[in-house]
């Protein structure tokens, strides 16, 4: 201490730096504080002996604890070290267990389903739609999945495939033991997943999904399933045929979307499966061109389609049992008046279909739906044309949503049709009207005058049959 | 044999210090500071040389050969210490003339133009070598400001003192005084560490980070320090009132009482300076302090 730049007792500059360094020892340094907290000036020299605060960043209080201090070092690497392990262990346990639930899928015999001989019964369009709708996924994923097992046995050839595969090919038979056919089809969603998902609920597997299953089914059964495929005697417009995984297993399935030569889908086509009993089985294209039949026994089939303004396509398949056949048939435009009566012995529903000529129908001016004009119609929607017919310069047009437009002066404006029936609208065609009082129409009658003997015929997904005269104001028939 | 080596590594010869003159002053610094043992007791050989080896022997060169006038060591010292001295001045005063008015005083002070008991003499002789020489200037330096601050604050300062003290002599309640009482026992048993944390905190309002620098630690640990520190106060202020008789309501009022009415108390409890011959109160609050403490 020392008395030389103020009154009193005062540390000297020596002193202070000592402190403020750091460098007193702790004698020094309890002395300074003692003294500081009684002195105001000494407090005022030691804070501004510190530097400027701007230019000094503020001091931290190192880690203490030598615990932390000593773990760390060892910690990180040995949590580096765990963290590897773990994400070694979550990448190898998937492929360690895939021995276990193979056995599990020899395990799951498949239920002992009798066929049925009998005749099928037949499906309502109502139903076949519902089927459709429900299974139209897992179709395209099931033709997805098989696409690249196939290709050897496709030969592309434009839009078309052609099956070439021999037709004796045997086919292994799903059995119980083998286990890459013990569950067919396991890797098909949709409707085969829910099979599987019944057949596995079964089974001990303490409580994986099937989907587990469907990963894991090998390579090979995908194989096995496509060589047991169907076997076609002509060139199918788009066939692709895959394993199905049906309700019963020996029964088999046909699906598939019909199209025009442009690509358009046609909707509201009346597809009929004839076997070689001459039993038939149809159903309707919805709004997406889709179709679909199941519990088809095993055997030949005549597959019809047929539209109004297009040609019949017609097309023999042979289904074999488990199968789920893709057709993607395609219909040309009819070039003249055609009728086409399909007729099927009972059960079956038989529709007579009139197919408009694309000039007139019974003297009108009449436009049968043209697929190359839908796609030139904006509708209000601003969905894709489904379906279109138009009588004189009164179009009707049903969107991909069901929705009905209305137009009077020949599509430039549209209005929608307020739904005056139950459920979707799935197709719309002309048909005259079969009145015998009708007055025939005078041949000089311009374009844009509708036929009094035309009519609008609405078809609902439930069934229904609606008819309009004006396309505005609709009756049930 | 050891004094030629410090010599040779302090480059003494820089600055034109002989071995002998070096030898004295590392001599002189350690015996002053008894070579950092206690007081009383002997340092050995090792001691010695541990102690010598510890010190910034190349600046106490350069600040022996200032205190004695050489040439070279002034070159050397205004070379490296200079522009460090004068910003340091500049931050201090918050001005750049005040800065450099208050680093050219400072220079021709340890040029040594003062004279004592007849000899030249430069503050740089004081300068032991066991911290760093701008250290020791800044502090220097933060004392010359201090003293030109002490100057301007008693002339502004007195009247704002005045009826402070005018309302703590007229408030002659029981309750104050036993309150005072309270506090001077209480602040008798605070560590000086707390006492200093105290004092800067609430009478000088400097921050938790200006603290902090002081004391080389976190400003939350100077948080924690402080609120631990008043919390113990505040329990032993209650205690001590309760045991003067008063019920745990009226202490508890008692500690709300208005902090101005006792703000005296605690500057001259905190603040006062034991070695201070001009006050007469400290004194006498030391002489009550001390009587409280042997009761």
């Amino acid at each position: 201490m020392n008395w030389n730049f103020q009154l009193g007792i005062h540390p000297d500059a020596d002193q202070l730096s000592l402190f403020v360094e750091g460098a007193a020892t702790s004698q020094e340094h309890e002395r300074m504080l003692a003294h500081l907290a009684e002195c105001a000036e000494c407090r005022k020299v030691v804070f501004f002996m510190q530097p400027h605060q701007e230019t000094q960043p503020a001091t931290r209080t190192p880690v203490k604890g030598w615990i932390w201090g000593r773990l760390l070092p060892v910690g990180l690497p040995v949590a580096a070290l765990a963290c590897g392990l773990i994400a070694v262990l979550l990448y190898i346990r998937p492929h360690s267990r895939t021995p276990e639930i193979q056995q599990q899928n020899a395990s799951a015999r498949p239920p002992d389903i009798q066929i049925p001989q009998t005749t099928v019964a037949p499906t309502t369009d109502s139903e076949t739609v519902a089927r459709s709708e429900s299974s139209k996924k897992s179709s395209e994923r099931n033709a997805l999945s098989s696409n690249p097992s196939r290709q050897e046995n496709h030969h592309a050839a434009g839009s078309s495939l052609t099956v070439s595969r021999a037709a004796n090919v045997e086919a292994p038979q799903p059995t119980a033991a083998a286990p890459s056919v013990s569950v067919p089809a396991g890797h098909a969603g949709g409707s085969a997943g829910g099979v599987i998902g019944g057949i596995v609920s079964e089974l001990p597997l303490n409580g994986r999904s099937v989907t587990n299953l469907q990963q894991l089914q090998p390579a090979d059964t995908k194989t096995a399933a496509s060589q047991n495929s169907l076997t076609k005697k002509k060139d199918l417009g788009g066939l692709m045929i895959d394993q199905a995984s049906g309700y019963d297993k020996t029964l088999a399935q046909v699906s598939g979307r019909i199209t025009d030569r442009t690509g358009a889908i046609v909707a509201g086509v009346t597809v009929m499966l004839r076997d070689a009993s001459g039993e038939t089985r149809q159903t309707t294209t919805g709004t997406d061109g889709s179709f679909h039949l199941t519990e088809l026994p095993a055997g030949e089939y005549e597959l019809t389609a047929t539209a109004s303004g297009f040609r019949t396509s017609k097309q023999s398949i042979e289904l074999n049992p488990s199968e789920l056949a893709m057709l993607h048939p395609v219909l040309d435009i009819g070039g003249g008046a055609e009728q086409v009566a399909v007729e099927a012995a009972s059960p079956t529903v038989t529709i007579q279909t009139e197919s408009a000529n694309l000039g007139q129908v019974d003297g009108g001016q009449v436009v049968a739906e043209m697929p190359s004009m839908n796609r030139a119609i904006a509708l209000p929607s601003g969905l894709p044309v489904a379906a279109n017919v138009s009588h004189g310069k009164r179009f009707l047009s049903l969107d991909n949503a069901c929705n009905l437009f209305l137009s009077r002066n020949g599509g430039k404006k549209w209005k929608k049709v307020n739904p005056q029936w139950t459920g979707k609208a799935v197709r719309i065609e002309l048909a005259p009207a079969y009145r015998s009082d009708a007055p025939s129409k005078p041949k000089n009658e311009t374009m844009g005058q509708a036929s009094e003997v035309a009519v609008f015929l609405l078809t609902t997904d439930v069934g229904t049959v609606w008819t309009s005269k004006d396309g505005a104001h609709w009756h049930q028939q | 044999m050891l004094g030629e080596e410090l010599w040779r590594v302090a480059g003494a010869a820089l600055v034109e210090l002989s071995k002998a003159e070096f030898a004295d002053a590392l001599e002189t610094i350690g015996a002053r500071d008894n070579f950092g043992l206690d007081p009383g007791k002997q340092a050995n050989e090792r001691q010695r040389e541990v102690f010598w080896r510890a010190l910034h022997l190349e600046e106490l060169a350069i600040a022996r050969g200032c205190a004695l006038g050489r040439e070279s060591a002034w070159q050397r010292f205004l070379a490296q210490y200079r522009e460090q001295l004068t910003r340091a001045a500049v931050e201090m005063t918050g001005s750049a003339a005040l800065g450099e008015d208050l680093a050219s005083a400072l220079y021709s002070e340890l040029f040594g133009l003062t004279e004592r008991e007849g000899k030249r003499w430069s503050p740089l002789l004081r300068y032991s070598g066991r911290g760093s020489l701008m250290g020791w200037l800044r502090a220097v330096l933060a004392q010359r400001r201090v003293n030109q601050y002490r100057k301007i604050g008693r002339e502004t300062a007195l009247g704002e003192i005045e009826p402070a003290a005018r309302v703590s002599e007229q408030l002659e309640l029981k309750q104050l005084e036993d309150l005072r009482a309270a506090i001077k026992v209480t602040l008798s048993a605070v560590s000086a560490e707390e006492r200093f944390l105290l004092s800067a905190y609430f009478l000088d309002r400097h921050t938790l980070h200006e603290m902090s620098l002081v004391l080389r630690v976190h400003e939350a640990t100077i948080s924690r320090k402080l609120k631990r520190a008043t919390e113990r106060l505040r329990k032993q202020l209650m205690g001590a009132l309760r045991a003067r008789g008063l019920s745990w309501r009226a202490a508890e009022e008692a500690l709300g009482t208005d902090p101005r009415d006792v703000d005296i108390n605690l500057r001259n409890l905190l603040q006062k300076s034991e070695g201070d011959p001009n006050s007469n109160k400290a004194d006498l609050d030391k002489a009550s302090l001390d009587e409280e403490r042997q009761e």
